[in-house]
């Protein structure tokens, strides 16, 4: 899929060392599973207060 | 039904429940990597390099081999290899006596304070050259500029002459001085040195000449 996952090189597997093959870094994948749940929480904050 | 005057952004429990997660996370995901990191840095054994099997650090008996430095088309870059066994000081070292001199070794290295000048593995300073790959520089190989200044027939023997005896060869403009480093203290050092060649870096440093030949003809080299 778009290159973003490439087959994994590196001497030790690791799934941390998986996340680091080609432009899916671990930037981006932190990114992702801290950011996305923040979303969640923004709006079930919201509906809270609404009611 | 949505009310107007709520804002999410003044709300304490939003920014507690996102300092939780954020927080909580970064903890979970921080003990994580650490037992991934030592998975990936614990030292191999003896039986490891008997049985070819790959460690990113090598056991200390891996200084009875020899290192070699090849590009790996799959990974990008060179990898260190564990060749055909290569007396090291002319002979074989048993596990104990490698992993003693290994230590002494290191031990020398932190007292003389290499890092001081060298960088070791990504750690020092720039003065001088980058000893992570010290023991395959072309430099120190037979024909190479350091091994014949020396008179030495080996890279160790070579190497240990040197660190005993920095002073009266000169190198470049930053010589390096002369550190009161003994004859034993020069074996474990080299031990260390070549030891650290054989440690897989993920190609660290770049642009570190291969052969004797590429050396002569003016590429690279980690100095």
């Amino acid at each position: 899929m778009f290159g973003l996952i490439e087959p994994f090189t590196d001497v030790n597997h690791s799934f941390f060392g998986m996340l680091n093959q080609g432009p899916l870094t671990l930037t981006i994948f932190l990114h992702t599973v801290i950011i996305l749940p923040m979303f969640w929480i923004y709006f079930s904050e919201k509906k809270r207060l609404n009611k | 039904m949505a009310n107007k005057n709520v804002s999410v952004w003044t709300s304490i429990p939003f920014w507690r429940r996102s300092a939780a997660w954020v927080t909580g996370f970064a903890t979970i995901l921080l003990i994580w990597l650490t037992f991934d990191t030592l998975g990936q840095i614990s030292m191999g054994t003896d039986a490891d390099l008997k049985n070819g099997v790959t460690k990113r650090v090598p056991g200390p008996t891996v200084i009875n081999y020899k290192i070699g430095y090849e590009m790996s088309a799959k990974r990008g870059h060179e990898v260190p290899t564990i060749g055909e066994k290569q007396p090291f000081f002319g002979k074989e070292w048993s596990e104990q006596e490698a992993a003693d001199l290994l230590h002494l070794g290191k031990l020398t290295s932190q007292a003389k304070n290499c890092m001081d000048c060298h960088t070791l593995l990504g750690n020092g300073a720039y003065y001088a050259p980058d000893l992570t790959k010290a023991w395959i520089d072309p430099a120190w190989q037979k024909g190479g500029p350091m091994q014949g200044m020396t008179g030495k027939n080996t890279v160790e023997e070579a190497m240990a002459e040197f660190l005993q005896h920095p002073s009266q060869y000169p190198t470049h403009a930053r010589m390096m001085p002369n550190l009161g480093i003994t004859a034993k203290e020069a074996k474990g050092l080299v031990a260390f040195l070549k030891h650290m060649s054989s440690i897989d870096t993920n190609g660290f440093p770049r642009n570190f000449s291969k052969t004797v030949d590429q050396f002569k003809t003016g590429g690279t080299n980690a100095h």
